[in-house]
Parts: C-alpha cells; structure tokens; sequence
C-alpha cells in the first residue's frame, strides 16, 4: 500500500567543518518512493549532510524543509515522526535486552510498550530478543539498530553507512527493505562506498567531493571509471572493474 | 519488601531503656528522626547516582564526580574552623555544593547537547581542586576541631536535622525524576540518536544534572559526604539486570534508603557508645557485595 508522505527538500544548501566549505549551494528534495545513494571520500560531508536533513544541525546557508516547514522549527517529536536516522556506532551504553532496544524506536509515537515482534522478527532478531545488547556481535547490533530505525515508521529514512557490519545475507535484507520501504512510499537516502551496490539498488546518486563541488545524477550517468575516479582518486576505478582482482601484481 | 525490614531494623538497633515512657521518647525524637533521616538520604544519593549515570552514559559517574561534595567540605570545614555552629555550617556546605556545580557548568556545558566530556573534565578537576584545598584546611585547623571535620567528610547521620524536608525532596524528585523515566531509557543511545528520536538532549541533560546536584547538595549539606551509595546502588541493581528507569528510579530510591538505615544502624551500635561515620559503613558493606556482584559474567 501506498502512503504519501511529508517530502524533504533542501535549498541553496550550505555544509561547512568549521572553516571548510563541504557542500556548496546544493538544491536537494527526496521524493516519496525513491532511493537516493550517496558517495564520497572520507571526510566528504555525508554523515554531516545526513544530520542536518535529519534536522539535527543547523545548515551553513540554506533551509532544509519538511512539506515547507523548516526542519529545525520541527517540535523534537513531530520531527521524529517523520524523520528517521541512522547514525554510526550508537549501539553502545545500552545493556538492556535487544526487544527493549527497538522498543525505543517507538518513543516518537509514545508506545515503547508495543509488541516489537513483528520487526524482531524481520530482521531475524526473535531468537535473540531476551538477550542483552552488548552480548551481540556486530553484524547482530547492527540488524538490532535497524530493527529500531524500522519500528519508528518515519517518512523520511536516513542511513548512515547502513551495510557496516551485515554479511551478504543481510545485506540483501537490507536491501529488500530499503526496497520495501520505497515501495511503501517512504524515501531513502543512504551513505555507502560500494559503487556496486550503488549501481543495482539507487535510483539516483548524490556525489560528494568534500570541497563544495556535488553531482546528482543516475546511476548510469555518474558511475562511470572518470567520474569515480575523479571522486575517490586516481586508480581507484580499478577496484571495482571485472577481473581486477585476477590480475598478476 | 526490604525497605520497610531494614526501617525496623533500624528503629530497633541499639539499646533502650527498661523505662517504656523514656524508651518511646527515644524512638520518637531521636531515633525514629535519625532513622527517617538516613533513609532519605541514602534513597537521593542512590537517585542521584541513577541520574548522574545516565548523564554521562558511564556506570562509574555517582553523585560527587563533579564536585559536589568536595564544594560542600572546603565550605563547611571552613566554618568550622571559624567556629560557626551547626545550621550555619550545613547551610555553608549547600551553598559550597551548588557552587562547585554551577562552576562545573559554567566551565564546562557548553557543548552538553552533543558531548558531555567538557562538563566532567571540569567537574573533576573541581572535585580535585577542591579535595587539596579540604587537606589545606585540615593541615592547617586548629586540632580539637579535627574529629568533626573528619565526621563531616565521612559522612555522619548525627548532623541530619530536617528529616521533614530530606523526605519531600526525596518524593518531589523520585517524582520528577520518574515522569522522565522513558526520555532517560532513550539518552542511553547516543546524543545523535536520542535527539533523532525527538528527545530534546541540552534541555533533559541540563535537567538531569540540576535535579541530581539538588539531591545531592541537600544530603552534604544535612550529613556530609557519605560515599559510595550513589555509586554502589545504581550501578548494582544495573548489574541484578534493572535497566529501565520506570523499574530503575523507584528500585534506587528504596534500596539506598535501606542500605543507608542499616549502614547507620551498624554505625551506631557495632562499636556502641561509641559511633562510628556512617560513610565508613557504607563502604564496608558496598566493597564486598559489589565485588561479588561482579564476579557475575
């Protein structure tokens, strides 16, 4: 089924680390259903880009804008009805029991209390619900935090490096729910380094240089050896061409 | 179900007198005081150690890590070492309490909505500061005058006066403290996600730390620094596997109650008529059961 959600757009939007100018002048809106990848160095501005459409952090320069609504007027609730992040790394410090960990995804519409079977179980976590958190290994966490991120049931879905950690199997499953999520009419945006998995399951792709300069584009436009190239650096297009683990050193 | 136990336990530890008219006139106005006294104070320095933790995100934070009751000693030994009388004395350590705190936050917060790190670097170099200037005046104080600063600084229940008003800060804050209960589960994650999921992180965390150092000024100020409930407690039950604060809050308040009204029986009565600073007792107790807690994978 279809929902129709608030959409995000940014304008004219500015991202600095501390003096350095990361993002320039960038015009950005995530449509409903669509899922939006986004690659770039170390140190681009991708996680910093993530938590200011999250609203998290003021922008530069610019606006970001809920259904015309600046983000950062957003009461801290409404705003986490409809948006919803996935950081880096923010599994530890919690030691209560995985199915207590995603309940907490549910804090925005006030039923932590809400049977969470449903996401436990489809991010094969049921088996381990009762067991505390930091007895989980990495792959484990990571389903635990996307377990979380889905009960939140937010518009706007936005992964910060959502395949750290997941082994083939649930990379797939996570691609499914992205793809799943899409469908429903949510939009994704997520950070990766795997031009591969760019390639199969983004509709569209925001690089980022770390100076200012961006390109939005297909997947096809922007994939191409020059163009990555010309984002990661030189001889770095060879890592993801055909054979190229074959060839003698 | 421990709490009421060690309550009249505490009530009858130490002996009375076979006349039952002067025996009843000792539970009503000096012990039953005391006992209610104690149980209050142990419940705020557990609840503020309960608070303190989840600030910082670190099991070993408890009440006195930002100085609080270092502020509290330096003031009141100064006073005593000036010779003021007892309510001057407690209000001079409330007042060095809430100083060394508000210095710890004005050094310190700027940065507490995304990183805590500041206000404890502060805080504990205020505590520090202040533990050489508590030696200073000890050094230096006229030596007749010694045993009571030494009580002060161990913590000693013999001061506590105001019974009435320890208990209603203890329920006014439990309260508080509990209506925040699931925005406290939420600040367990990250500052980055506990804001994503809608908490206001500056403004629950500037909560936390002002209800905390409440607590925790009001049982310096009334009895001194007696140690290591407001670590042992929060972090014990923690470890017995108590993790949500609705179970968490309520569950800190009453057991470092009990363990400070028998902490406090024992002071009084093991080494009867002499007693003992209740802060010695607590550790005594704390150390072991705590060490045997973690034994526990």
């Amino acid at each position: 089924m279809m929902h129709t959600y608030m959409p995000l757009a940014a304008r004219q939007f500015l991202l600095r680390a501390g003096r350095r100018v990361l993002v320039e002048s960038l015009d950005l809106s995530l449509a409903s259903g669509e899922v939006l990848g986004i690659l770039g160095p170390n140190g681009a501005g991708k996680s910093t880009l993530l938590e200011t459409l999250a609203g998290l952090l003021e922008p530069g320069d610019g606006t970001v804008e809920l259904d015309g609504t600046p983000v950062m007027q957003l009461a801290p609730l409404d705003r986490a009805r409809s948006i919803a992040l996935l950081p880096q790394d923010e599994a530890s410090g919690y030691f209560g029991s995985v199915a207590d960990y995603v309940a907490l995804g549910r804090f925005p519409h006030h039923d932590t209390r809400l049977d969470v079977a449903p996401w436990l179980a489809a991010w094969e976590l049921t088996a381990l619900a009762q067991r505390p958190l930091p007895t989980l290994s990495g792959g484990e966490r990571q389903r635990a935090r996307l377990a979380q991120l889905a009960a939140q049931e937010a518009g706007i879905v936005l992964l910060d490096e959502p395949l750290t950690h997941l082994d083939p199997a649930h990379q797939a499953a996570l691609l499914r729910w992205v793809r799943d999520e899409a469908g429903h009419g949510r939009a994704v945006a997520l950070t990766l380094h795997d031009p591969n998995w760019a390639a199969c399951h983004c509709d569209r792709l925001l690089f980022l240089h770390g100076d200012g300069r961006w390109q939005l584009g297909t997947p096809a436009d922007l994939l191409q050896p020059a163009a990555l190239e010309a984002l990661y650096g030189p001889d770095t297009a060879a890592l993801w061409a055909r054979g190229a683990a074959a060839q003698p050193v | 179900m421990a709490a009421p136990a060690a309550i009249a336990l505490g009530l009858a530890a130490g002996s009375l007198p076979d006349d039952p008219a002067l025996a009843q006139q000792i539970l009503a106005q000096l012990r039953g005081p005391r006992v209610a006294a104690a149980f209050a104070c142990g419940g705020l320095l557990a609840l503020a150690g309960v608070l303190m933790q989840t600030l910082f995100r670190n099991p070993l934070a408890e009440p006195y890590l930002l100085g609080a009751s270092g502020g509290a000693g330096f003031a009141a030994l100064l006073g005593m070492a000036a010779g003021l009388a007892w309510p001057w004395i407690s209000l001079a350590a409330f007042a060095g309490s809430l100083g060394a705190l508000a210095l710890a936050a004005a050094l310190g917060g700027r940065l507490l909505a995304r990183d805590h790190t500041p206000l404890l670097l502060a805080g504990v170099m205020l505590a520090a500061g202040f533990g050489a200037l508590i030696s200073l005046v000890l050094s230096i104080a006229p030596a007749e005058r010694l045993p009571g600063m030494l009580f002060f600084l161990m913590g000693d229940l013999a001061w506590a006066d105001r019974p009435g008003l320890l208990w209603v800060v203890l329920v006014v804050a439990s309260l508080a403290a509990f209506t925040l209960a699931r925005r406290l589960d939420v600040l367990q994650l990250s500052p980055l996600k506990a804001a994503s999921l809608g908490v206001s992180v500056a403004s629950t965390r500037w909560l936390l730390f002002a209800l905390s150092g409440a607590c925790t000024a009001l049982v310096v100020a009334q009895a001194g620094s007696i140690g290591f409930v407001g670590l042992m407690v929060p972090h014990a039950l923690r470890r017995l596997g108590l993790v949500s604060h609705r179970i968490l809050l309520p569950a800190a308040a009453l057991a470092g109650g009990s363990l400070l009204v028998l902490a406090d029986a024992l002071a009084r009565t093991a080494l009867d008529p002499r007693e003992l600073p209740v802060g010695v007792l607590t550790a005594l107790i704390g150390v072991p059961v705590m060490l045997w807690l973690l034994r526990k994978p």
